[in-house]
Formats: C-alpha cells, structure tokens, sequence
C-alpha cells in the first residue's frame, strides 16, 4: 500500500544535528536532519524500550585494527540514551548487534516541507 | 505484579545541599575543595546517566526525589525503592583521612533522612558508612539505624582489605544488632588508597573495569563465608549489588569443591559454602546477563536457588538500567513473584 505522506516541519524547522519529535497514529517517531537529508526512526528502543530519539546523534568508528581510530559518519549514528547501543539512522540497523534495528520511515521534502511517510 | 527495586542511586542537586549537613570543620574544607571524594578515574565514555532520567526542572537525574517517585516508583507500581549511594559520589572509604570521612557519612545519611526518606514512606534506605575506622562506623550505625526506613549498610567494593576479615567485624556486629543487612556495590575500586580494581593491576578502559567490577565482588563474598563471619554473626544478610547474576553458580560450585578439600584452614564452615550462601546471602539481579539464546538465562537460574537469591534491582537513574517489564519474561509466575518482591520483602522485614 502506498504510504501516506505527512509534513510535518518546513525544511529549516529542524537544525542540522537535530530532531523533531511527532506522534503518528499513537507511534512516537523522531524525525533528524542528517548530513545527507533527514531521516526517521521510531523512538523505541528495540533492545529495552527506551525512548531512543532522546540520544545522542553522533558518529562512529569504523572498523581497525588495535590500536587504531577512525572516526566516521558524523551526524548518521543514534545512541541510545540508557544502553548506549548505536543505531545506524539511516538504516535503523544496530551496529553491534545483528539482526536488531529501529523501525525507520521515508522522509522527503516537498514545497519546502519535511514530509514524512509512514 | 508487586516490585520492590532493590537499587536505586539519589544524588544531592549540589555539593552545597549536602554540605549543609556535614559536621564541621569538614563541611567548610568539603565547600572550600580541601578535599573531596575521590573517583578511580574508570568514568563511562558516554554517559554515566539514562539521558531522559533528567528531573523537569534540571539537575542531574535523581536528584529530585518527587521525579524518582513519578518516573520510577509510579510508572511501575513498585512498592519500594531501596535506596543506594553510587560510586560517583560516596567513595569515601577511599579518602586517607578517616575523620574526614566519617564527618562525609554522617552528612551523607542525615541528608537522606531529610530529603529523601522523609519525603516518601517507599524509599528505603542504606546506612553510608566510613570503613577506615571501624569503631567510628559502628557508632553511625547505631546513631541513623534507629529511622526504620533504614534497612541495609552500604559499603563498597572498592576496599583495603576483604570484608570478611575481623578489621571490619565491629561493623557486621553493628549491622546485625540493628538489624540491618550489609550490602556491597561496585564503588571505585582502584581510587586512592584501595587496592588496583583488579588482581593483576589497572586496565586501561571502563569498558574492561564494568566487565570486572563482579571480581571485587566476589573477593568479599568468599571472604565473608570462608572467614566464618554468618557463623560468627548468625543474624547477618549480605546483599551482592549490581554484579548481575551469571558468576554466581560457578562460584558455589568451585566453593563447595574447595571445601572438601580445604576446610582444614577454616574449620568453622561445618556444611557446604553454597548452603551458607542460600540462607545469607541474596543478590540484586542488575546488569542481568543478556545471553543470545534467552533461554539460557533459565537454565542458568536453575543451575542455583535462584528463587531464593535473587531480588529485582534497576539501577535506576543509570545507564545500564533494566526495566522490569522486560526481563525475566519467560520465568515462571511464581518465581517472578519471589524475585521482584517476596525475596526482598522477606529480607527487608517489610
């Protein structure tokens, strides 16, 4: 079924780095601007329920060797605000633990609106 | 279903809230920073605290009694919360200078007669205490234990010397005559003048202290049993604090082993440690264990009594926080009864 789409800020509402908070349907779901655009996630915590769009927007290290840093994707990671897990924002994926992910939405920008689809 | 949480950290709003109750001269060296409580450098690299435990009118999360009462106590119908101080800010058995801290925890306990206790018949409380001088100890236990919402003394794992050692014996004695249990949490291990937090010295991220901070833990467990201390002091509960629950079957297992085989030192101990254990010893089940097979958890649990030992704890305002409504969800109802409740009603007289 297509989805419907809901605008739900104008495109400047939302500062890069942040997030807007909306309730859809009974769901909370934080929309971020992101690097890239924005992005949605629904703000529950798939590991204890948390209400995870209240964490920190960060980044992330990719994989190295020890001893060795490399810090990447600034503005695209979530981190839950109790476990501290990292959510992939634009995915939903958590990073260190396959197989569990945030349910995440479609946003796009139309007349100068977010709009989101859910 | 009944909740008792059995570990939930208040802090003061400011230094000055507390130093409003310590002794003086103590209180103007506290204000002026001649000393102060002393940390083991491990600080969590993210954050220390559940970021939405924030009290709506700021400060750091549970600092505001009544926000504890509504985003805790409330939200999950529980009938008690068991208060606890946390290692950020109570590692004053650390300090070199025994009076000082005795001076800390007499501050400490009246402020939270007066902002906490005073303020919601469900908090309970743990009496804080100053290990350098036991005598000293022994006398602030028999001074607060008189407020019945006293129900445990608190002390840390962070330590000079294990807890079962006589050194400390005028405090189990001070503990047992009122009435009280004795409980140990994860506090600092390896700040000042403790001992490394582990064996084999410092390691070099919070990351490998939080996977260990069950070793101190543990080191004051077997000391307790195997110097005779729940023979000595039959009245005598300890409570194991925030070191999850897995370690623990492996342990009774190699206790009563080495029993067999040792008791020769220890002659008191006339039936197996574990025994011991089950009528004296209970454990707070957070940061339970999260193994990929769920069930596994169960069959863990099975491996000990755990509907005897274990008591639900949330660690409540802290980072690892666990929610009741999402652990221990495949056990049996009568066995969620004893841990979330009836173990800790029992324990605690309630």
């Amino acid at each position: 079924m297509a989805s419907k789409g809901l605008p739900i800020a104008e495109v400047d509402e939302i500062p890069p780095g942040g997030v807007k908070l909306v309730r859809v349907n009974g769901i909370e779901i934080g929309v971020f601007r992101t690097p890239g655009g924005y992005a949605a996630v629904k703000n529950v915590c798939p590991h204890m329920g948390a209400p995870l769009c209240l964490g920190r927007v960060t980044g992330t290290f990719a994989p190295s060797r020890p001893q060795e840093y490399s810090w990447v994707r600034e503005g695209e990671i979530l981190r839950c605000p109790w476990h501290a897990w990292e959510f992939d924002l634009l995915t939903g994926e958590a990073l260190q633990v396959p197989g569990k992910r945030v349910k995440t939405y479609r946003v796009t920008v139309e007349d100068q609106r977010v709009v989101l689809h859910v | 279903m009944k909740i008792i949480d059995t570990d939930v950290h208040p802090r003061w709003r400011s230094q000055d809230e507390l130093a409003g109750y310590i002794p003086e001269p103590w209180r103007t060296r506290f204000i002026e920073r001649r000393f102060s409580i002393p940390h083991n450098g491990y600080p969590n690299p993210t954050s220390s605290f559940r970021h939405d435990a924030v009290p709506p009118g700021g400060g750091q999360p549970g600092s505001d009694p009544d926000f504890v009462v509504a985003d805790l106590i409330e939200r999950y119908g529980m009938d008690y919360a068991v208060l606890i101080g946390d290692s950020a800010q109570l590692n004053i058995s650390a300090l070199a200078n025994a009076d000082a801290a005795a001076a800390m925890a007499t501050g400490y306990n009246d402020w939270l007669i007066d902002r906490w206790l005073s303020r919601d018949p469900r908090f309970l409380g743990s009496v804080y205490i100053a290990t350098q001088d036991p005598q000293l100890a022994a006398a602030e236990i028999d001074r607060v234990a008189v407020h019945d919402q006293f129900v445990q003394v608190a002390l840390g794992s962070g330590a000079r010397m294990p807890y079962g050692q006589r050194f400390y014996h005028p405090i189990l004695a001070a503990a047992e005559r009122n009435g009280l249990a004795i409980a140990i949490h994860p506090l600092n291990e390896g700040s000042l003048i403790f001992g490394a937090p582990t064996p084999a010295g410092y390691p070099s991220y919070y990351f490998e202290y939080h996977a260990l901070a069950v070793s101190a833990l543990q080191t004051h467990l077997v000391s307790m049993v195997v110097e005779g201390v729940f023979e000595k002091f039959p009245g005598l509960k300890l409570v194991i604090v925030e070191g999850g629950v897995g370690w623990l079957p492996p342990l009774l297992w190699r206790m009563d082993k080495d029993w067999k085989s040792l008791r020769v030192e220890a002659p008191w101990i006339n039936r197996p440690p574990s025994e011991i254990v089950r009528d004296h010893v209970r454990i707070t089940t957070q940061p339970l264990d999260e193994p990929g097979n769920p069930d596994h958890l169960r069959q863990l649990c099975s491996m000990f009594p755990a509907d005897e030992i274990l008591m639900f704890s949330s660690d409540y305002p802290h980072w690892d926080f666990d929610d009741p409504t999402r652990i221990f969800t495949g056990f049996p109802e009568a066995s969620r009864e004893r841990i979330y409740y009836k173990n800790a009603r029992d324990l605690y007289g309630l």
